[in-house]
This record gives structure tokens, C-alpha cells and sequence, in this order.
């Protein structure tokens, strides 16, 4: 078994340990005895994006930065409208979550069209949200409890069709407003947990994993591991958020 | 305006007496009120002394510490602002402890040690007779391009700094551009030849000519973006240094001995403090020498009797076990110490102190982008690891993904436990705590085994 992972614009989007995110997948998978090949497609740079199982957007300084739009424009985001239909598993975060939705106003009131693989928008602010922050999956996305840190100028409102990936116990999550944090749609998972989201957090690591094992290899289920570690990570914030 | 002057002094130091006297080490507060009574007080209190001026990203700390050893070697005399306190009020408040109450100095010298920001306005009220920069890197959130605000910064600092000698680092693209700019007399120093034998792969903050961008090429590189660089497009390349250190004769847990090349003249140097980024730190204490006009052999003896500052490769007392604390503040800075590891003969204990307080950044997230992965490769000269404090389990959990076996490691949050473990085995430590840790540990390490306060 092989598991492809594509790390899309590893040049710019790539802030605050979010190799920590693709080091967890690729570790995740070869414990079990899956091979992994993990690839880093930089700006301007062409691939097919349905050839990969996964697809790691980080984040970056700003949203939204006009290489990157560019580069969307030149037919990226045709190609990643096509891969999360056809239920490639994408987990973007921070700005690369933004950049995914439909599109971002400015603060300035302009409208930015982004990749449009998913129906939400970004309004862009001055004031940051930032901090810890904890949040419940959703039933869709397994129901763990997700430990993250956050710190995002951008607001995010889902659209019709779409779901968060979790409710909001702690933090700010999508925008402060709602209670949302995150976005699921198909085997889509957004969220402005950034940097190393999944290391702490095994159980939306192996659930996002699944998504994409099955989809490859239908039936296949991934075994057991000793998360100690994890968990021992996991519980300190845990019990720090829940106070 | 000289009675505000000298009410400016008193005012100062009375603050920072009160200061001591509650036991605090607080740098900038005395100097905050020195500049209230007198906004002016710098340029008076700086007229006569001779000042150095140190700058750049890392390593200030122990370039300043070196040129301090110097000047002990030629007899001059000096003072410093050691505890690192490096913007304005804390520079003023060194200058009014270091002078008469009438703003005489009592020193000739001044060794100080200054923020890239802060150069600007303390230069021009200085007037400084050298200034050195020892590199410029990217800090952790500013990796996509402050880099550029840094040397302008450092750049600000030189003009307002028309007599001063300026010491460059020839293998640092970035600061050896300032040269094409200023009319000041400039000295280089760097290093011709690799100082790993292995080395973590970093991310270049300078991969492309800071001058046309095309990819510079390499002819060796020692770390980072440092090296015999040269650009194949406009011809900008590494200028030929006064100081330059040709060959490692010897690296060990406590000192490196090198081989530098002055001014055409050989001589060879024992540097009493270990790592391979302080063979530039070296060099560039031999320039500040010559720049001053102290022999190079007064500086060579020097560099034999350096003692590391504050949390930089300093000594600690722990039992009778050899300890060195070396903080880290982004990911360029704890590769190196990586490095040094990595490059040690014989085996060690490391230890990681990971906090997450105000001081040390809430964002632990950093860890990730390190190359832990290098302790892997260790084998047996890694006798184990610690992960402690606030953040220990995440430490850990970081190690784990870096394929570090985990009958290697151990996770102890609490400082008493550490120090005691670490007290209870005969490996030599190298402990790399985050700010707010290095202070938690120095001070049960003192209450302990006893150990200076931070500010002495
Ligand atoms: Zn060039």
C-alpha cells in the first residue's frame, strides 16, 4: 500500500511548524506499515492534484498573497475544485484554509476570488484572533476533542453545504461569532488550528488518514497504535483549556 | 542643563539601587528616568568615552563578551552593559552608573551591546569608534522578508556613525552589502572553510544576490546562509577578510582551537568557549581588535579566557557533573546548537526546557520546524534526553516524530526532578531551555549550587 501526500506551495505557505502536520501523516502511515511518498508542489510549479491521496495546505503571513492568486487563476484552482470533488482528502489550514473557500473581501472592501472549492468566505480584518483553542469534531468528522493554537486576521462564514469541523469550547474559532471552527466537506477539512494540528490531536489524524486509505483501498482500516506520547500532549492543554 | 544633568544621573542610579536592593535586575527602568529628567543625556554622558557598538542577529551577546576579554588583555579601561539589556534606556542607564556625577566618565571604553532596531538612535547620540555586526538572520515569525528591515536597520545605525571602523562579517551576504554603501573605514572577518563535519540542513534566509536575485553559489558553507558565496550574475561576492580563519584544529566539548590568518600573519587560537558559531564570534573580536589598534597576540590570549555570557554556552555548577545552558529563541538558533551537539566526541546527556510563558512566545509550535531529527543519528553518543518544563510533553511528542528511540527518552516537567536527574548521572549536559525556563533553572541551579546573579 502507498499513500501520496501532496504539500502544496511549501515556498509560502509553510509558518509556524506546519511541517509538523505532513511529519505526523507520513509517521502515522509507516508505523502501519503503509509507504508514503510526500511531495512539495511550490508556486507555478504543475501537477495533476487528483494523482495524490492527500493534499497539506499550510499557512502563510498574509491572505491573500498575488503570487498565490495567480497562480489559482493559471488553473490551480480549476484542478483543486476537481480534486475535492472527486473526494481527494484535503487539510488546509490558516491562510491555505482561506484561500480555498470562495472568496476574501479586504479590508479595504475589495473582493478576492479564491480557489472556490468549498462554499465559504473570508472577511479580512485588522485585529488578530489569537490564542489556544479547543473544539469538538462533529459526528461526520469523528467527535474527538481538538487542541490547536490560533492566530488568524481572517473571519470565516460557511456556506450552504458545508460543515464545521467542530463547536468552538475554547477560542475563537471560524470568526468569534458563530461557534464554528473549521470546515468539512467530502473528505475536505479546513480549520485555523495552525502549524502542528495534528500531532496532539491522533484521533482527527487517523480520522483524516482514513479518509483517504479508504477511498484508495475500500475496506482497509488503520490499526492500533500506542499514542501515549500523544495523549500525554493531548490531556496537558486539554486540562489547561478546560479550567 | 547641566544641573538636569546631573539630576538625570542620580536619578537613575537611585532607581537602580532601589532596584537592587529588592533584589530585582531590572535594566531599563533607570535609564527610562535618566531620559525623562534629560532626553539629551546619551550624547552628553557618551562624549568622551570610547564606544564599541555591537549589533546583528545572534551571537552579540558573546562578540561583546569577547572584546570586553580584549580590552581586560591590552589593560584598558572599560565598561558594559552585560546584562543584555541592548535598547536605549538600558544603554543610558549603564553610561550614567559608568560615570561621575558631573557626566564624566570614569571609563575610557564602553562595550555595548545593541537591538538591530534600537542602533539607529543609540549610534547617533554614541557616536561609537567601532561598530561590529556579527550577521543578520531571519527570526522565527519574520522569515519572509524582515530579514531586509533588520539591515536597514543595522544600515541607519552605521550612517549615524561617520568615525566609527566598521567590522563586517565577510561570509554573511547580507551584512557584507552594508560596505558598498558607507565611506567608513571596514575591516572583514569570516571563516574559509566548512566548521561541521555534520550538519543540519537549513533554510537559507539569503539563497538569492541581494543585489540582482539570482541564486548565489557556493564555493563551502559553514551555516545558514554564511559561506564563500558569489553571484554568477553581477559578480557580488564574499570580499577577501583581514580575519580569516582557515583552519579547525580541534573542536571539544569546551573549547575549539583554530587557525587565523591576520593581516597575511598566522597564528593559532584557542577559543575557551565551545560551538562552532562562535569561531565567528572570535573573528570578529580579532577585528574589533585591530580596528582599536590592540595586538593580535594581546586578542589571541584573550580568546583563550573568555567566559561565556548569560545562558550562552555558560558553565553551570552541577555537582560534578560538566553542565552548559545555551537558550534558544527561534529554530536557526536551536539548529546550532543542534549542531554543536551533533559534533561533540564522547557521549552526552541533552536536555530540552520548553516553555510557553509570555517571554518565551505562547506558540510552541517552532519545535516543529527544527531538525530534531539529527539526534536520531546519534547513536550511542547520545546517552538520553530530557524533555522538561511547562510544555515537556509536547517536547517530547516532537522527539518522537524526529525518530529519536523512546527508551531514550524521558519527560520530567518539574525543574527539582531535572536537576536532580541530571545531577545524578556522569554524562556531561547541554541544556536548551526557552527564556523563562533558562530563568527558572538558573535560579534553582543557584539556590542549589550556588551561582551568580544575572546581572553581575
Ligand atoms: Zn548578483
Amino acid at each position: 500500500m502507498e499513500i501520496k501526500i501532496c504539500q502544496l506551495y511549501p515556498d509560502v505557505l509553510n509558518l509556524y511548524g506546519d511541517q509538523g502536520n505532513i511529519i505526523c501523516l507520513r509517521r502515522r502511515l509507516q508505523w502501519r506499515g503503509i509507504e508514503v511518498q510526500t511531495i512539495g508542489l511550490p508556486v507555478g510549479e504543475a501537477a495533476d492534484l487528483c494523482d495524490f491521496d492527500i493534499i497539506f495546505i499550510g499557512g502563510g503571513m498574509s491572505t491573500p498573497q498575488q503570487p498565490l492568486i495567480n497562480d489559482l487563476y493559471n488553473g490551480r484552482a480549476a484542478q483543486l475544485v476537481a480534486a475535492v470533488d472527486s473526494g481527494v482528502t484535503v487539510l488546509a489550514v490558516c491562510e491555505g484554509y482561506e484561500l480555498m473557500g470562495k472568496y476574501c473581501i479586504t479590508p479595504e472592501g475589495d473582493r478576492v476570488d479564491c480557489a472556490g472549492a468549498v462554499n465559504f468566505y473570508t472577511r479580512l480584518g485588522h485585529e488578530r484572533l489569537t490564542g489556544d483553542c479547543l473544539f469538538e469534531c462533529g459526528e461526520d468528522s469523528g467527535g474527538s476533542r481538538v487542541v490547536s493554537f490560533e492566530n488568524h486576521s481572517g473571519r470565516i462564514y460557511l456556506g450552504e453545504g458545508v460543515s464545521p469541523l467542530g463547536r468552538v469550547i475554547k477560542g475563537y474559532g471560524n470568526n468569534g461569532e458563530d461557534g464554528t471552527e473549521g470546515a468539512r466537506y467530502k473528505n475536505f477539512f479546513g480549520s485555523y488550528g495552525h502549524g502542528p494540528l495534528l500531532p496532539k490531536n491522533p484521533a482527527l489524524a487517523d480520522f483524516i488518514l482514513q479518509t483517504a486509505l479508504e477511498r484508495k483501498y475500500p475496506g482497509c482500516a488503520l490499526g492500533p497504535l500506542d499514542d501515549t506520547l500523544e495523549n500525554n500532549a493531548h490531556n496537558f492543554m486539554l486540562s489547561r483549556l478546560e479550567k | 542643563m547641566k544641573l538636569r544633568i546631573i539630576f538625570s544621573i542620580i536619578a537613575s542610579r537611585l532607581t537602580r539601587f532601589g532596584l537592587r536592593i529588592l533584589g530585582r535586575g531590572g535594566t531599563a527602568l533607570p535609564g527610562k528616568v535618566a531620559l525623562k529628567i534629560c532626553p539629551d543625556i546619551l550624547r552628553t554622558l557618551a562624549r568622551d568615552v570610547k564606544t564599541i557598538v555591537i549589533t546583528g542577529t545572534n551571537g552579540k551577546t558573546t562578540s561583546s563578551r569577547i572584546v570586553e576579554q580584549i580590552l581586560t588583555e591590552a589593560g584598558l579601561s572599560y565598561f558594559a552593559n552585560r546584562s543584555g539589556a541592548n535598547l536605549i534606556q538600558g544603554i543610558v542607564a549603564e553610561f550614567a552608573m559608568h560615570s561621575k556625577v558631573t557626566g564624566k566618565p570614569k571609563c575610557d571604553y564602553a562595550v555595548i551591546e545593541c537591538d538591530e532596531a534600537a542602533s539607529v538612535m543609540v549610534c547617533k547620540y554614541i557616536n561609537p569608534v567601532v561598530v561590529l555586526v556579527t550577521n543578520i538572520f531571519g527570526d522565527q515569525l519574520d522569515r519572509f522578508g524582515d530579514v531586509m528591515n533588520t539591515l536597514e536597520n543595522v544600515k541607519a545605525g552605521i550612517k549615524n556613525s561617520p568615525s566609527a571602523v566598521i567590522c563586517l562579517n565577510a561570509d554573511c551576504s547580507l551584512s557584507a552589502s552594508i560596505a558598498r554603501e558607507i565611506e567608513n573605514q571596514v575591516i572583514f572577518y569570516g571563516v574559509d572553510t566548512e566548521i561541521y563535519r555534520e550538519r543540519i540542513p537549513e533554510v537559507s534566509d539569503a539563497a538569492h544576490c541581494i543585489f540582482c536575485k539570482a541564486r548565489y553559489e557556493y564555493d563551502y558553507s559553514t551555516y545558514g546562509h554564511l559561506g564563500g558565496f558569489n553571484c554568477p550574475k553581477c559578480g557580488y561576492k564574499r570580499p577577501q577578510p583581514r580575519v580569516a580563519v582557515g583552519k579547525i584544529l580541534n573542536q571539544s566539548a569546551d573549547s575549539t582551537t583554530v587557525e587565523m590568518l591576520v593581516d597575511g600573519e598566522t597564528l593559532v587560537a584557542c577559543i575557551s568557549i565551545p560551538g562552532g558559531y562562535n569561531i565567528y564570534n572570535a573573528a570578529a573580536g580579532m577585528a574589533v581588535a585591530l580596528a582599536l589598534g590592540i595586538s593580535k597576540d594581546a586578542a589571541a590570549r584573550a580568546l583563550a579566557g573568555v567566559e561565556s555570557g548569560f545562558g550562552r554556552m555558560e558553565k553551570l555548577p552541577l555537582g560534578g557533573v560538566s553542565a552548559r545552558m545555551i537558550l534558544v529563541k527561534n529554530p536557526a538558533g536551536c539548529n546550532q546548537v543542534l549542531n554543536f551537539l551533533s559534533n561533540m566526541d564522547g557521549q552526552a546527556l541533552f536536555v530540552i526546557c520548553l516553555n510557553d510563558n509570555v517571554g518565551d512566545g505562547r506558540d510552541v509550535s517552532w519545535i516543529w520546524d527544527v531538525s530534531f531529527e539529527i539526534l536520531g543519528t546519534m547513536g550511542d553518543r547520545l546517552s538520553g534526553v530530557i524533555a522538561s518544563g511547562i510544555r515537556a510533553h509536547e517536547m517530547a511528542l516532537r522527539l518522537k516524530y524526529a525518530g529519536l528511540p523512546v527508551e531514550k527518552l524521558r519527560v520530567i516537567p518539574d525543574y527539582d526532578q531535572l536537576i536532580d536527574a541530571m545531577a545524578g548521572q556522569d554524562k556531561p549536559v547541554v541544556i536548551m531551555p526557552t527564556y523563562s525556563a533558562m530563568m527558572e533553572l538558573r535560579e534553582k541551579i543557584a539556590g542549589k549550587y550556588g551561582l551568580k546573579d544575572f546581572w553581575e
